[in-house]
């Protein structure tokens, strides 16, 4: 921090991704701003009420395991906690908790007030203040400005955002807030360009006015499941059903009755781009039309509250249609709706802008994250916070910055696609995007990111001894299970642990033994990926000087010359995995890499 | 580091054959194989030894050390008599020393490493590898015809439609149901039985690259060089009706169905020769070696006398051919040799009738179709190999009962591996395979 600047980094946003880089950032020690519209309004949960899932659970551990909040916050809110793809494998089992959003909301802004270091002020950014050397602060809505060397970015889907309920557009970021016009401009202004994406969220509905005995219930886990092996073994609360209902004829004739009336399909109002995988019931109707039905989740928003969500049913159709539709679905025939459902557009900057420390490249010192750069979801927004409040604290710190490696978790993962490839739609993380998923599991972020969190100072004294604990138990364990013969038993595919935990002695914990099956089981497996790491090594660890002079390589075509100048992957495996770089262009590069190295030796 | 050894010239026969080494032991190479001093950087005619001190070739050797050489490491190269018979001993015997067999391409690799290529080599290098991707283009074009490109792309499709299926599962548990264990097992045989298909095509592969060497052995004036002529269909060998004219091998090559077929025209086989006839039945008798297949020619008009029986007792138990010719002028020589040809030379049908013999001795002839896609280099091999042993894996899981995520790493080195063939997958070899792509030794 400089005489004149108010924090060492400034943090626009308070979702998830916000709130993380906001966090991050002051544990290793930087005075942190966070500025946000409403301090009261703070990882509120606008969408589903879950956190976690296929591959995103996996991301929510990661994130946990570099000292980051959302681990914790979820296991303290959960109301329905739940095993997904329990029987599929061990490295995609994941997990998915129902939260209590009030209580999230508030345990996200008491963990932010108990911060050292960092302070909440309200406000609308509407212009980034920058100059020839980079980012130097923010300047609001009303004309205070905030100066700092380095800015995250975390607007959600407040940039330019634009709600659509059938013919009805409001200009907001979100259900009844007001979106970030100005900022929008001042990016443009910078050079940034931008685009345009489209997400939604379904109708809410009331609690009361619901028949779940016509519905099929999906029981929460009897026993207590956590992504943090920080957080208590105990529930938070108790443990509520979701419920299962579908669609049928009669809803989707309503739907193509009504089709004239959508903003996307009759309206043509919509010019972002939504996410395939997660299609509004317009878009299922339309696209899967011989399918007889679609499922519908409903889902509670909280031990109190009034409302249901109703899952799968993301719809942008006029308000008195959505009701129409509402009441076509078995238990849902009387149900009232408390808000209607709409899609929203909103501005994102591309993230091949970015540097993979999640830093632009067109201003030093302003850092992009979470919705801004083309993703959805809370997890993985919350994980690209987490990564550029290390990284901008540490470049305030002038320490190196932090990477995570494809093979060391999914947040790696998720840079490295961005930045090298970019977004075409709003990107989502899946298991099978991870090259070497059987390695980046629920049960062994903490192996994995623990050690890589502690060196870079966002992990703390209580968490990092505790992983010691675990991660030396684990090895006798192990080891014991190896001595003592347990393993060949254990590899077996119907043998799990509880049929082999009287072999061990001392008596292991099920946690714990959970652990060394799944390590035993997999081990055949993970040593191929392990020996396909090692083999990719040469070309993953091949780095590209910054500065590389691309446009004197004749021998790539200048469709490759200009693609690699304008990302300036950072090895040459990135380099490869750029769209419309060829084997041949990887090849020739790495000739010159090669040849370079030889003279700088 | 290791001391690497290969032979740097292309394969086959040319005026003369370079066995390199490169590494800390090339110097003590130097002193084992060759019997006299080098001083560096200068050629020598030297006897060449092997490691026991036997005789192999007398040729050239020059000694470089480093960093002044090629590669930058001391490098020793022989140069030997053009037979890839001696090449290979001299290769033997270095390996035999202690040296490693050089992998495609070290030799570049260690150049390039040890600072030896200045920007222009660099960039010719660079030049040579898209002019390279062009030809294997080209070349996957070419085969486009067989639909070699078609065929893998849908074996990959239907890997990549699995890989699909139980990544939706995975992806999308309340929305996507898991594919039936039985389904994915039968999909998975299925797609091995392909593989295997394709890979035995690799055979016809590699005859087509490699083709087969049939050596043409008989009594003298038996009408040996005049069928090499007639299957030439010009004039090459010197014909004579003096009885072992013929006294040097000649090699000259055909193609039969497509695929060619290395003709070795030898010496007649003489019971009683003189110096000169004894060198050419040595010579026979090495082209036999050589030879995957025997075409024992004998003089039909003639009575059988004892020189017949002596060719064919000495290629009993060879792959052989047995064709009487001159039955044209009468056949007096009779033939009690199964599937043995009578004709002449002179007649078309004869000449047909041999060609199909040695496609049937060949390759089994029906299996050589070359309009059928077929697996036509040893990386397209090597990388269909490779995926069917991934396929027969993820049986295994899916067999013992591992959980369906297991097969996924299974199926996606399948799918990598056909990629490779269709040549669009960047692989973690690819800095090897820069290298491996020129020439070895080169």
């Amino acid at each position: 921090m400089r005489g004149s600047d108010h924090a060492g980094v400034i943090v626009v946003g308070g979702g998830h991704a916000g709130v993380e880089a906001a966090l991050a950032s002051a544990r290793l020690g930087i005075e942190t701003l966070l500025v946000t519209g409403d301090p009261e309004r703070i990882c509120t949960l606008p969408c589903n009420p879950s956190i976690g899932g296929s591959a995103k659970g996996q991301i929510v551990c990661e994130i946990d395991a570099l000292g980051g909040a959302m681990g914790l916050l979820a296991d303290a809110c959960g109301l329905h906690a739940r095993f997904l793809n329990e029987s599929k494998g061990p490295a995609v089992r994941a997990l998915r908790a129902q939260m209590d959003k009030p209580s999230y909301a508030r345990a996200a802004i008491a963990m932010l007030r108990a911060q050292p270091n960092l302070q909440i002020v309200a406000g609308l950014v509407e212009e980034l203040v920058a100059d020839s050397s980079g980012i130097r602060g923010v300047r609001c809505i009303g004309g205070e400005t905030y100066h700092a060397r380095r800015v995250i970015l975390a607007t959600g889907t407040f940039l330019g955002g634009k709600t659509f309920r059938g013919d009805v557009v409001t200009p907001e970021g979100r259900f009844g807030e007001a979106p970030a016009i100005g900022l929008s401009r001042s990016l443009r202004r910078l050079g940034f360009p931008t685009k345009r994406l489209k997400t939604g969220t379904p109708p809410r509905i009331a609690r009361n006015s619901v028949d779940t005995t016509a519905m099929q219930m999906q029981p929460p886990s009897p026993v207590r499941l956590r992504f943090s092996y920080r957080s208590a073994m105990e529930f938070p609360g108790p443990q509520l059903a979701c419920y299962i209902t579908g669609t049928n004829e009669r809803t989707h004739r309503l739907v193509r009755e009504n089709l004239h009336r959508s903003p996307l399909y009759g309206l043509d109002l919509i010019r972002g781009i939504g996410p395939r995988y997660c299609p509004s019931i317009e878009d299922k109707v339309v696209k899967f039309a011989h399918n007889p039905t679609h499922q519908v989740f409903i889902e509670p928003e909280g031990w109190e509250e009034p409302t249901l969500y109703v899952g799968g049913f993301s719809t942008s159709l006029p308000a008195e249609v959505q009701l129409e539709m509402l009441h076509t679905l078995a238990g849902l025939e009387e149900c009232a709706m408390v808000r209607a459902g709409y899609a929203v557009e909103y501005d994102m900057v591309p993230p091949t802008e970015l540097n993979d420390t999640l830093e632009t490249r067109r201003i030093g010192g302003l850092f992009h994250c979470g919705q801004l750069n083309g993703t959805s979801g809370y997890e993985e927004a919350a994980a690209q916070g987490l990564v550029a409040g290390i990284n901008a604290a540490r470049a305030a710190k002038g320490a190196r910055p932090m990477r995570v490696e494809r093979n060391r978790g999914y947040i790696g993962v998720m840079i490295d696609d961005l930045v090298t490839k970019g977004v075409d739609e709003p990107y989502r993380m899946f298991t099978s995007r991870a090259e070497y998923r059987l390695l980046l599991r629920h049960d062994n972020a903490d192996l994995r990111l623990t050690p890589l969190g502690r060196e870079m100072g966002s992990v703390d004294d209580a968490a990092w001894h505790a992983f010691e604990r675990r991660r030396d138990a684990l090895e006798s364990a192990l080891r014991y299970a190896g001595k003592k013969c347990i393993a060949p038993l254990l590899r077996k595919p119907e043998v799990r642990f509880a049929d082999v935990a009287a072999m061990f002695e001392p008596a292991l914990g099920d946690e714990i033994g959970e652990r060394v099956a799944i390590e035993v089981k997999l081990a055949g497996y993970a040593a191929r990926e392990a020996a396909a790491i090692a083999r990719a090594a040469k070309i993953e660890q091949r780095e590209i000087p910054d500065g590389f002079d691309y446009a004197k390589i004749q021998a790539l075509s200048s469709e490759a010359r200009e693609k690699l100048a304008a990302r300036s992957p950072r090895t040459l495996a990135s380099a490869a995995r750029i769209p419309g770089i060829t084997p041949s262009d990887v090849a020739i590069l790495s000739v010159f890499l090669c040849r370079d190295t030889v003279h700088l030796r | 580091m290791e001391t690497i050894a290969a032979i740097a010239t292309p394969p086959g026969r040319g005026a003369i054959a370079i066995v390199r080494a490169s590494g800390p032991m090339a110097g003590e190479l130097a002193a084992r194989l060759v019997r006299e001093h080098l001083s560096p950087h200068y050629a020598r005619r030297v006897e060449i030894v092997d490691e026991r001190g036997t005789p192999l070739d007398q040729g050239v050797a020059i000694f470089a050390p480093g960093p002044h050489s090629y590669t930058g490491e001391d490098l020793l190269e022989l140069h030997v008599h053009g037979s890839p018979v001696v090449a290979r001993d001299v290769l033997r015997a270095m390996l035999a020393c202690g040296a490693r067999l050089a992998g495609p391409g070290e030799f570049t690799r260690r150049a390039f490493e040890n600072g030896k290529m200045d920007l222009s080599a660099a960039a010719a290098v660079a030049e040579l590898i898209e002019a390279e991707s062009r030809a294997a283009a080209r070349a996957a074009l070419a085969n486009l015809t067989g639909g070699l490109r078609a065929e893998i792309t849908r074996l990959a499709n239907d890997v990549e439609d699995l890989l699909e299926r139980l990544a939706a599962a995975i992806d999308f548990p309340d929305e996507v149901s898991d594919p039936p264990r039985s389904q994915l097992q039968d999909r998975i045989e299925s797609l091995s039985a392909e593989l295997r298909d394709l890979l035995a095509t690799g055979e016809v592969g590699r005859l087509v690259r490699e083709g087969t060497t049939v050596a043409i052995v008989g009594p003298p004036n038996a009408g040996k060089s005049s069928l090499l002529n007639a299957l030439l269909g010009e004039e090459r060998a010197l014909v004579s009706e003096v009885p072992g004219t013929t006294r040097d091998t000649i090699e000259e090559s055909i193609t039969v169905a497509g695929v060619p077929v290395r003709l070795i025209d030898t010496a007649g086989i003489h019971a009683h020769a003189d110096r000169i006839e004894s060198a050419g039945i040595d010579r026979t008798m090495r082209a036999l070696e050589q030879a995957q297949i025997a075409l024992v020619v004998i003089d039909g008009s003639q009575p059988p006398e004892e020189q017949s029986r002596n060719v064919l007792s000495l290629t009993a138990e060879h792959e052989r051919i047995v064709f009487f010719n001159k039955a044209d002028l009468g056949m007096t020589g009779a033939s009690d040799i199964n599937g043995a040809i009578i004709g002449s030379v002179f007649q078309k049908e004869t000449l047909g009738a041999l060609r199909a013999a040695i496609a049937h001795l060949g390759w089994n002839d029906e299996r050589v179709d070359l309009s059928r896609p077929h697996l036509a280099t040893v990386v397209e091999f090597d990388a269909a190999s490779a995926a069917l042993e991934a396929l027969v894996h993820a049986r295994e899981t899916l067999e013992i009962g591992d959980p369906i995520d297991l097969i996924a790493g299974d199926l996606r080195e399948a799918r990598a591996a056909l990629r490779k063939i269709t040549g669009e997958e960047a692989t973690e070899e690819m800095l090897d395979g820069i290298f491996a792509r020129f020439c070895i030794g080169k």
